[in-house]
């Protein structure tokens, strides 16, 4: 009979599940109809300040009263991303006055769980409430959420930070990123870094100051925004990637910054990975594609010499260089048909694949 | 008559059985429950995060190749190619392999998509029949390769597929399946979230009935089909329950061959899909458990909640009994090919808890379960069964999987903000008890048959009756 208790007491816990479920569906609704609601009021509210000047001093109370509520934010949130699309030099101004209102939430949504604490930093980063204003407070409470160990709540204070504009912040942020270890994609601070608000340049003189401090996890990621952020950066490149003590990822990095990026002083580097035979096939590859961007009688001689080469990818991104390059397939080809199966098979499927855009452009 | 002894053997023997089956269905119970509550707390905080914007904002685009194995599929490979070049996402390209159909699969695609012949070099990483043709179109959005290649069954297409893929991660999926419009950046979320993470699997749900635009759902409802609409619940009840339990210890055993994301220099290491079986997405994921783990290779297996795939279930009880058996066939190859697996501590969790309930609970279980039918004739025939005990007893195991089933469903459809009308939520409760009752019976009977010729069907593509997907 214990067995049966056993099972009965499942049973209730399921039931139970489902009347959560069933509440869920109602409280969902009626949470979505309060924010509309609330967000009617709001509308109505702050369409009175925008016809101001200034915003009045009982409207900032009227919000530091409501805001600090999670459901109200959600709602003003709603509110401004509309008011946002019909007025957004209004909705901007009005942002800017409010600065001492969110200052004040900053320390309301500290105390909060890390879920509800999250949403703040979105808000932050979303109507780019202090940009190019960094308020120690408010710095040192995002820096506070970038140490947790919630990714979202670490990437939205990370956002809020890059919006700020301020650069030694980031650099302070990325420093906790390194010491806590925890894995924070190479991708989202690439990008994060990409949407810095501030001035870039300042930015990059900070990074490059701190950049051995930083961890493989951090420098691969900086590189990577190096790369796209401007061709400004050659010399240190230059240096990692002709660094053998280097991280090779790293110095797969710099390969593919001068492939973005002419360098002459790099190509004698590139033709050397281009004849070295390391173990390592993708020094070869890399630089089989880096080559493309260097056009030379000697880049072509490098690349033919590479269209042979027993890796099937330093073959490929051989092909697709010379393709870049211009090079006419009728030109090589003959010099492989017979001999060289693979080079050859490489460079039909690009001559056909070249032909095959080349019609698609004369169609349209 | 039979003696005093006999009768008191069989009556040991009986009740030896009872305390396994106690035991068994205890378990069984605990599983499903555990997994439920776990489950649907888990989407409850899902909902939560995003309503919060605890989510990646921006989109984050990691290339992906998607494959997409076909035979004989002329009626719905255009359509599904069509609503793969629909998709919300930018880095992506398109990798139908065309398994030697005896039909006009690959002349359909060359003619709606105006492909061009070219003589395209595959890099043989992991063995295949050889190409016969390869086709590519520069026109769309992305780009688009249809590969022509000797028969020889669904793994060897995929295979193919991954040796002629370009990009670091790909998608498996079935030839009649749709993915949601947004499916793409769902299933890479978690690649983003944790590192090491070597497959990613989706939701299969089955589109009976759902009408799809551009890869959004206009119009959700139960489908008329009672059996596909039994299927509907079976699915909300796996999907959501054990795979998202697993998926807290990375213990998943299983990725759905309709939709899953495959990180592609370990699944080449790992040796790619395996021919000789027919369970070939359960067995990779299997294969990359079992080789990551000798490896010392740091790994992970994921389940995206919200990647949404829509597929077709079957309508007619003949091809349900036909999937079926290919399932449980699979599933029996996989295992058996790797029983290192089974009682190892090197695999921990996988190993005692995924698949160890694999093999009670899904391989076995038919079997027990006819023996258990067995058992009861022997201990009515004996005279020893307590019927109302026994009555009582199917009945709180109906209602305890009626109500898990039916939590489930709620859970699920009210966490992805489908509506269901009052109407389906009747029909639902209505069937949750014959999808108890009858069809998992009926299921039992026919896994257990599984066997029956199965060398016959080796490499057979497993046909079911194809019907295009209601889309606008």
């Amino acid at each position: 009979m214990k067995v049966e208790i056993l099972i009965y007491a499942y049973l209730a816990i399921c039931a139970a599940m489902i009347i959560f479920n069933i509440v869920c569906i109602f409280v969902f609704r009626k949470k979505d109809k309060n924010i509309e609601k609330r967000s009617i009021d709001f509308t109505n509210i702050i369409k009175e300040q925008l016809e101001n000047q200034k915003v009045d001093e009982e409207h900032k109370k009227f919000l530091r009263k409501k805001l600090k509520h999670i459901n109200h934010m959600m709602a003003f949130d709603e509110t401004l991303e509309k008011l946002y699309k019909e007025n957004p030099e209004k909705i901007k101004n009005y942002i800017v006055d409010l600065s001492s209102v969110f200052v004040f939430l900053t320390f309301k949504y500290s105390e909060k769980n890390v879920i509800q604490a999250a949403y703040f930093p979105y808000i932050i980063k979303k109507y780019e409430v202090f940009k190019g204003d960094s308020i120690s407070v408010v710095i040192d409470q995002l820096l506070e959420l970038v140490k947790e160990p919630n990714l979202y709540c670490r990437e939205n204070a990370l956002q809020a930070l890059y919006s700020i504009g301020d650069a030694n912040s980031v650099v302070v942020a990325l420093k906790i990123l390194n010491q806590k270890g925890c894995f924070h994609h190479a991708k989202m601070i690439t990008d994060g870094l990409l949407s810095f608000s501030g001035s870039k340049e300042t930015l990059n003189k900070k990074l490059w100051t701190v950049f051995d401090e930083f961890g493989i996890s951090i420098k691969k990621p900086l590189l990577d925004y190096f790369r796209f952020e401007s061709g400004n950066h050659s010399e240190k490149m230059l240096s990692i990637m002709t660094d053998s003590e280097e991280n090779q990822e790293l110095r797969f990095s710099a390969i593919r910054y001068f492939a973005k990026y002419r360098y002459t002083p790099a190509l004698t580097f590139l033709y050397d990975f281009a004849k070295e035979d390391s173990a390592i096939w993708e020094y070869k590859a890399i630089t089989a594609s880096a080559l493309g961007s260097y056009p030379s009688k000697k880049t072509e001689e490098v690349l033919k010499e590479l269209l042979c080469d027993r890796n099937w990818y330093v073959r490929y991104n051989a092909s697709d260089s010379l393709e870049r390059l211009g090079v006419e397939y009728e030109e090589i080809i003959d010099v492989f048909e017979g001999k060289d199966r693979y080079a050859s098979e490489m460079l039909r499927y690009r001559f056909d694949r070249k032909k095959l855009k080349s019609k698609e452009v004369t169609t349209v | 008559m039979i003696s005093d002894d006999a009768f008191m053997i069989v009556k040991t023997i009986l009740d030896y059985i009872n305390v396994f089956f106690v035991i068994y269905l205890i378990g069984y119970s605990s599983f499903l429950f555990l997994a439920v509550v776990i489950g649907s707390s888990e989407l409850y905080k899902k909902r939560q995060q995003e309503k919060l914007k605890n989510t990646l904002l921006q989109n984050y685009y990691v290339p992906i190749s998607i494959i997409v194995p076909a035979y004989n599929e002329e009626v719905t490979v255009v359509q599904t190619v069509k609503s793969l070049l629909a998709l919300e996402y930018n880095l992506y390209e398109v990798v139908v392999v065309d398994d030697g159909s005896k039909d006009r699969t690959s002349q359909k695609l060359i003619d709606a998509f105006d492909m061009q012949p070219i003589r395209r070099p595959v890099h043989r990483k992991i063995g295949c029949q050889p190409e016969e043709f390869v086709y590519e179109s520069v026109s769309e959005k992305v780009p688009l390769t249809l590969i022509r290649k000797k028969n020889g069954g669904k793994a060897d297409s995929l295979n193919m597929g991954i040796n002629a893929c370009k990009y670091p991660y790909f998608i498996c999926m079935d030839a009649d399946s749709v993915l949601q419009y947004d499916s793409l950046s769902k299933i890479v979320r978690p690649l983003m979230e944790q590192e090491n993470i070597v497959a990613v699997g989706g939701v299969v749900r089955p589109a009976n009935s759902v009408t799809l635009d551009h890869g959004r759902v206009l119009d959700y409802q139960l489908p008329q089909n009672i059996l596909a609409c039994m299927q509907v619940l079976e699915y909300d009840r796996s999907f959501l329950a054990s795979r998202i339990l697993f998926d807290k210890f990375n213990g998943s055993l299983i990725i759905s061959g309709a939709f899953g994301l495959f990180k592609k220099d370990v699944v080449i290491a790992a040796g790619g899909y395996d021919h000789s079986t027919m369970g070939e997405d359960m067995e990779l994921v299997v294969k990359l458990h079992e080789y990551c783990t000798l490896n010392e290779i740091p790994y992970c297996v994921k389940y995206a909640t919200d990647a949404i795939c829509w597929s077709q279930a079957p309508e007619k009880l003949k091809d349900l009994c036909k999937q079926r058996k290919r399932w449980h066939l699979g599933l029996f190859q996989s295992m058996w090919k790797h029983k290192v697996m089974l009682f190892n501590a090197k695999f921990g969790a996988v190993s005692f808890v995924s698949f160890f309930y694999f093999l009670l609970y899904e391989l076995l279980s038919p079997f027990i379960e006819i023996f258990g039918v067995i058992t009861m004739l022997l201990a009515f025939v004996f005279d020893l069964i307590n019927i109302p005990f026994m009555l009582l007893f199917f009945a709180i195991y109906a209602v305890f999987g009626c109500i898990l089933t039916l939590t489930a469903f709620f859970a699920r459809t009210h966490t992805i903000d489908l509506k269901i009308s009052a109407k389906d939520a009747f029909k639902a409760i209505l069937l949750c008890f014959f999808e108890i009752t009858c069809l998992r019976f009926v299921m039992a009977f026919v896994r257990s048959t599984a066997f029956f010729g199965y060398k016959k069907k080796r490499l057979n593509w497993g046909r079911i009756e194809r019907k295009k997907i209601n889309i606008k």
